[in-house]
């Protein structure tokens, strides 16, 4: 990512691989994983966030947004490509791709 | 006040932990080292100990529950013999590479099969690659002294390694001897307080221990652990030294027993050491220039000191009490190797003995001695490996 990840001397590590920093798992760019890559649909989606909630790598980004009504919720913004690693969960978990009528989040093969 | 005790190897040990007052103990208990853990739940039951003991369903269990405790930030004791040690093997490595001062007391013991439970040195010596300091102790006086020094070079910011405290399985845990044992406010000033570092228990910190690490830094990480164990002589010297000023008994790296002039040396390890002090006095009295030089720290092992106490030997036996299937005995690698690097060498050479606890008399060592006689008018050495008292030619 940057220095913070250079490669580090023996002397410059911590006493036994000790890891004195939470949440690092955050820096480890997952998205070079990815065989296929889901795409979002903002036009289709109903923003039930069942992709954000079965997201392993907590990819899908909310914003704040609200109902016809009026009511504040929050709603699906983007994909984060740094960390989805295309598992394709959310495409398989999504509400409107499973009625068949329209597809809210597409799986398409990456670009090599 | 320091008293003057008749008490067993196991109690001795079991009396250096009362003193330490570790806070965690967690153990399972094995032959012969059993005594050790049961005197010390004595102590826990009567109160005279703070630690909190856990009793745990089998020596990889106990193993795991130390490295546990460990990183918690407690000073972590334990105490095992063979199949027990070799139990908690996975978990040694571990708590190397994790840099955790645990403390272990291993009462030697031969390793199953056939099953046994009598003395050798199988185990540690299995053990000396995981990572561990391992010192050795002749009789029980050594081993408390030994424990008592354990915690002050483990837990030193240079070394931060565990430790084992290697004593000889019913030879020495289960005799009778007086030994001295010392004041419990002096023992605990010695001993000092428990700094923990990276404990997981300090949640302003928070830490994550033990996690994967693969090709672009295992090795960097191993070359870490490579200098703590580097550092740790000096460290043992130091402590040493500081333990000779407290209490009055001195310790080296190793013992030189009458090896100033001597041309024919013995290297041992543990109580045989004794018989061959014995057989040295007696072969002294009538002329010959005989020596012991009795390991006691094998990890590190100090090399460079070994050859320099070895420079004048013309002949060096090499007393193994465990075997190396299919190569020579590892502590006879150990001295041929420190050996090699003098320009005039002498012979050296390697013999088995004690496997499963099998005796050997101070006659055996004069008779050993009579052999590296021989191979020294000779100039030179017959069989560079044998097993002694084996029936059968």
């Amino acid at each position: 990512m940057t220095d913070k990840y250079k490669l580090k001397t023996w002397q410059e590590l911590p006493l036994g691989g000790v890891i004195t920093e939470g949440g690092n798992a955050a820096d480890y760019e997952t998205g070079t994983w990815r065989t296929a890559r889901p795409v979002w649909c903002s036009e289709h989606c109903i923003h039930c966030l069942n992709c954000w909630v079965f997201c392993p790598e907590e990819a899908y980004k909310l914003s704040d947004g609200q109902t016809r009504s009026g009511k504040p919720r929050k709603e699906i913004c983007e994909i984060d490509y740094y960390h989805c690693k295309g598992c394709g969960l959310c495409v398989a978990e999504c509400p409107v791709n499973k009625k068949g009528d329209a597809v809210a989040i597409e799986f398409v093969h990456e670009e090599s | 006040m320091p008293i003057t005790k008749a008490i067993t190897g196991n109690g001795a040990l079991a009396e250096a932990m009362r003193q330490i007052n570790p806070d965690v103990v967690p153990a399972f208990p094995i032959t012969p080292s059993t005594q050790v853990i049961e005197e010390f739940a004595q102590f826990v039951a009567n109160g005279e100990v703070d630690t909190e003991m856990i009793t745990v369903e089998s020596e990889h269990s106990a193993m795991s529950a130390c490295l546990g405790a460990s990183v918690a930030g407690g000073r972590v004791m334990t105490a095992t013999s063979s199949c027990g040690l070799a139990l908690m093997w996975e978990m040694l490595y571990v708590a190397a590479s994790m840099r955790q001062p645990i403390v272990l007391s291993l009462v030697n013991r031969a390793l199953t099969g056939p099953i046994n439970i009598h003395c050798d040195h199988g185990e540690s010596m299995g053990a000396r690659d995981a990572g561990w300091i391992q010192i050795y102790a002749e009789n029980n006086q050594e081993a408390y002294d030994n424990l008592i020094m354990a915690s002050s070079i483990a837990e030193h910011g240079d070394v931060r390694l565990p430790l084992m405290v290697c004593m000889d399985g019913f030879i020495i845990s289960h005799a009778v001897e007086t030994m001295q044992v010392e004041d419990d406010e002096q023992v605990r000033d010695f001993v000092g307080e428990h700094t923990p570092v990276h404990s997981l228990l300090d949640t302003d910190n928070p830490v994550s221990w033990g996690a994967l690490d693969l090709q672009n830094y295992y090795i960097e990480h191993k070359r870490g652990q490579m200098a703590a164990i580097e550092n740790a002589p000096a460290v043992i010297a130091d402590v040493s030294q500081r333990f000779g000023q407290a209490f009055g008994r001195s310790y080296e790296l190793f013992e030189s027993y009458r090896l100033e002039d001597a041309d024919r040396v013995i290297v041992a390890i543990n109580s045989i050491a004794g018989e061959i002090k014995e057989a040295v006095d007696t072969l002294r009295e009538q002329g010959e220039k005989v020596g012991l030089l009795k390991i006691r720290v094998f990890r590190p092992f100090p090399y460079e000191e070994i050859r320099d106490a070895l420079r004048n030997a013309r002949v060096v036996t090499v007393l193994d009490r465990s075997t190396s299937m299919g190569a020579y005995g590892p502590l006879f690698a150990e001295i041929r190797t420190a050996l090699y690097d003098l320009e005039e060498r002498p012979l050296v050479y390697d013999r088995v003995f004690g496997l499963g606890g099998r005796e050997l008399f101070p006659e055996d060592i004069v008779e050993i001695f009579a052999e590296s006689r021989r191979y020294l008018e000779e100039g030179k050495v017959e069989k560079v490996f044998d097993i002694l008292g084996v029936r059968g030619d």
